[in-house]
This record gives structure tokens, C-alpha cells and sequence, in this order.
């Protein structure tokens, strides 16, 4: 085994952070994008399944042809066009940005199934309370669906967070050096550790996705699940 | 402005395009023979909660569900020199060495998922179903052939077409290490021939159509599964 070939500080460092100061990479850049993606598609999706459950009839079938549409083709297909496309028609892409986009869209799509199914379980009782009490809709969705609607799918939305940060990795496939390419560029250069290299890539991963779903597991607990959603909602 | 020309697609990079979607399709049901075959011994052993295999096979499950399929591929695909035997490799040369690396990772990747079903799909079949079975006399063979499977196929149908799907989907990934599927093609297309929003549009149509036609057969064969059943009120 050449463990001592592949662990070298040097090594270590460009999985971490990449080329930092000079450009960011590795995990950093990973967990960068995985935020980043996080946010962006929940809200997207947020909406989207909002509209898919509660819009009026044109935007109901918007929705859907967005979501059935998207589901239906390879994220990296949309990486592709997102970063291969826009050049043709005079636009400069950025590779960063082209995957941020293309997993935003992508993952959205998902999401907002999954919020739709947590739309349709928020009890019909509670929404006739709502509307007795004089809410307007936006009060509807805002205070009562979204806090019961967001605590039942919280393990749903646990994979697709999951399976949001395995996706970065289709990022190398562009040029983006975040920690796949840094695995590879350290492969390329070894050339005689091959398994030790993609065996600490498939580690790294493994690790950091355990302590995103530890995270979210700690959200299945009502009590954390409150103190997290008012924190968010002031 | 950009000129569209999609004259292209009736020539050679017309070939090019059919020629990478039977490689995905090869590809995808290959992947999917192996994950299927996979993905139920491992849910039966899972559910079947056996000691000792028991964290094995909860490590293999979750450490192929919680790492990226795409850098699997690439383990396989450069490991495989290292941990195979060289006769193996032969062997395997003649399939297409990328081809079969792919397979085998997508295949072990997709096979925890459809452990997870399998083993979902076993429990959620009441154990009252195995006792009057037996109460009626059923042997153990009988039990698994007319009571456990046609449930357990009605169960694990829809989530095992997502699967396929998904998986089909994943197949593209395999074109990091070289093999000629349709996304590969579309990407030659682009650099050979500076083409690439005609193949583009392309393998886009040819992935909706396929993982729409697949999500419409699950359709029919759910409901040729469920043929049999009576709503008992």
C-alpha cells in the first residue's frame, strides 16, 4: 500500500482547501457549493411545490411540466448545457456558477415534490382555522402549512440534501477543481495509488455526508426543530 | 446570433447520437440486471437480521448510498488493475474494460438503494400474511411464491421504477472514464464539430422520452400486478 504517497501534507491540504489563496478548492469548495445549492433549491423549490399545490390552473401545469421535465433528465446533461451552451450564443459562462445553476434547477425540481407531499399532509383542520380566524393566504402558507409542512418532511428532504452534495462531484467533469478534480489531479500525478486515492475520495464523502444527515436527524426532534425555525423566522 | 443547424442530426453525427444511445441503453439494463440482483439479496439479508452479517451489510448500504456514484466509477475503473488479477482483466477487456467498470459501479451503487426498498417492501407486509399461511398448511416454498412475492412486487414496484430511472440517468456519469454513451457523443459533438446545442437538444429528448416510457411501463405493470386484487370492504 502507498498510503505514505497519497497522505503527504502537501497532499492533505489541496483536499482540504485546494490552491487557497490562489483559488479555493477541495472540501471548502464542496461544502461551498453544497450551502450554497442547499439554500438556493429550497427556496426554489419551496415555491415551485407551493405553486404546484395551491397556484392557479397555468401555474399549476407550470410547475409541473417544470418539475416533470427536470426529474426526467441527467443533472449532468444540464451541467452541459448550463456551461457548453450559453457560449454559443455569445454569453461567457463561469464553471462555478454553471454548476451552481444547473444543481439549483435540478434538485428544486426534487424538492418541490417533496415539499407538495408535506403540503398535502398539513391536516385540512388546520388550514379552516387559519381561514376562520380571517389569515390571508400568504399568512396561511407562511405561519401555519410551511411550520408543519417543513417538520414532516424533514427526513425526505435529509436524502435529497444528500444527494445534492454527492452531485458536487459531477463538477470535475467541467473543470471545477473541487474535491473529485483534486482527487484526480492527485491520481494523475501519482499514477501508483490509485486505490488509496479514490478509496480517501469515497471516505472524505462518506463523512462528510454522515455529519450532514447527523445534523438533520438532530431536526426530527420537535423541540430543536422549534428553536431552529423561529431562529430562521426572525 | 447562432445559426441553427439541425441537418446535422441526419449525418454522421446522427450516427454518432444512435450509436451512444444503445451504448446507454446496454449499459443501463446491464447496470440494472446487477443492481436488481444485488439490491434483493442484500434486502432479504437485511431484513432477514441475521447476527452477524447484520453490520456488514448495514456498511455496505450505507457507504454505497452516501457516496457519490461518479467517483465510485472512477474507483472501480482504476482500482480494478490494481485488485483484479490479470486474466480477469483480459476477460473483461473483451467486454470493454470502461464498459464493464461502469456497469459494476453503477450496478453495486443502485443495489443499496434497491436493498432499502426490498428490505422496506418485506416489512410492510403484515406477519399475520406468513401465520395463516401456515395455518392453512402452505409449505415454505408456496408461502414465498404465492403470498410473499406478488405482495412484495405490488409494494416495491413504483419505488423500483424511480430506481430505474434514476439509475438510467446516472448512466451518462459514465462517460468520466470514456464510455461512447449518448452524453460522450454529445460532448464530441460539440468539440469535433461545434454542434453542441443541436446534440444537446438531442440526448435531452432521448433521456425524456426514455425515463418517461420507463415511469409509463411501471404504470402498466403495476397494474397488471395488481389485477388480482380485491378490496375487501
Amino acid at each position: 500500500m502507498n498510503w505514505h504517497l497519497v497522505l503527504t501534507e502537501n497532499n492533505v491540504r489541496r483536499l482540504v482547501v485546494g490552491d487557497y489563496p490562489d483559488a479555493l478548492g477541495g472540501v471548502a469548495l464542496t461544502l461551498l457549493l453544497t450551502a450554497i445549492g442547499i439554500v438556493c433549491s429550497t427556496l426554489l423549490g419551496l415555491l415551485v411545490g407551493y405553486l404546484r399545490f395551491a397556484g392557479t390552473k397555468p401555474l399549476r401545469v407550470v410547475a409541473t411540466v417544470y418539475v416533470e421535465f427536470l426529474r426526467n433528465i441527467p443533472l449532468l446533461v444540464l451541467i452541459f448545457w448550463a456551461y457548453f451552451a450559453p457560449p454559443y450564443f455569445g454569453f461567457a459562462t463561469s464553471k462555478f456558477l454553471s454548476v451552481l445553476v444547473a444543481m439549483v434547477l435540478f434538485n428544486a425540481a426534487y424538492i418541490a415534490e417533496v415539499v407538495r407531499s408535506g403540503l398535502l399532509s398539513v391536516p385540512v383542520g388546520q388550514i379552516e382555522a387559519a381561514r376562520a380566524i380571517g389569515m390571508s393566504s400568504v399568512q396561511q402558507a407562511l405561519f401555519v402549512m410551511l411550520p408543519i409542512a417543513a417538520f414532516n418532511t424533514v427526513p425526505a428532504m435529509t436524502s435529497r440534501y444528500i444527494t445534492l452534495l454527492k452531485n458536487t462531484s459531477l463538477a470535475f467533469l467541467i473543470g471545477l477543481s473541487e474535491l473529485t478534480e483534486i482527487g484526480r489531479q492527485i491520481n494523475n500525478r501519482l499514477l501508483t495509488a490509485p486505490v488509496e486515492v479514490y478509496a480517501t475520495l469515497l471516505a472524505i464523502y462518506f463523512v462528510l455526508n454522515g455529519a450532514l444527515s447527523a445534523c438533520m436527524h438532530r431536526l426530527e426532534d420537535r423541540r430543536t426543530f422549534n428553536r431552529v425555525f423561529c431562529f430562521f423566522a426572525r | 446570433m447562432y445559426h441553427f443547424d439541425w441537418s446535422i442530426l441526419a449525418g454522421p453525427s446522427g450516427q454518432l447520437l444512435v450509436s451512444g444511445a444503445l451504448m446507454t441503453l446496454q449499459l443501463a439494463a446491464c447496470a440494472l440486471v446487477l443492481a436488481l440482483l444485488l439490491g434483493f439479496c442484500f434486502g432479504v439479508l437485511r431484513w432477514s437480521e441475521i447476527g452477524p452479517l447484520k453490520p456488514v451489510c448495514w456498511l455496505y448500504v450505507e457507504f454505497c448510498r452516501n457516496t457519490p456514484p461518479l467517483v465510485q466509477i472512477l474507483f472501480w475503473y482504476f482500482s480494478a488493475t490494481v485488485i483484479l488479477p490479470a486474466s480477469a482483466i483480459l476477460v473483461l477487456r473483451e467486454y470493454g474494460f470502461a464498459f464493464s467498470a461502469a456497469i459494476f459501479a453503477l450496478g453495486i451503487y443502485h443495489s443499496a438503494f434497491v436493498a432499502e426498498i426490498v428490505r422496506g417492501g418485506l416489512n410492510a407486509i403484515p406477519r399475520g400474511q406468513y401465520e395463516a399461511a401456515q395455518a392453512i398448511g402452505l409449505s415454505f416454498l408456496q408461502t414465498v411464491g404465492s403470498i410473499l412475492v406478488p405482495q412484495l412486487l405490488r409494494i416495491v414496484l413504483p419505488a423500483l421504477v424511480n430506481e430505474t430511472v434514476s439509475l438510467t440517468k446516472n448512466t451518462s456519469l459514465a462517460l468520466a472514464i470514456g464510455v461512447t454513451e449518448i452524453t460522450y457523443q454529445a460532448r464530441y459533438i460539440d468539440y469535433a464539430m461545434f454542434r453542441g446545442v443541436e446534440a444537446l437538444t438531442a440526448v435531452t429528448a432521448f433521456y425524456l422520452v426514455l425515463c418517461l416510457s420507463i415511469a409509463a411501463l411501471g404504470h402498466v405493470l403495476l397494474r397488471l400486478f395488481s389485477r388480482h386484487r380485491r378490496v375487501l370492504a
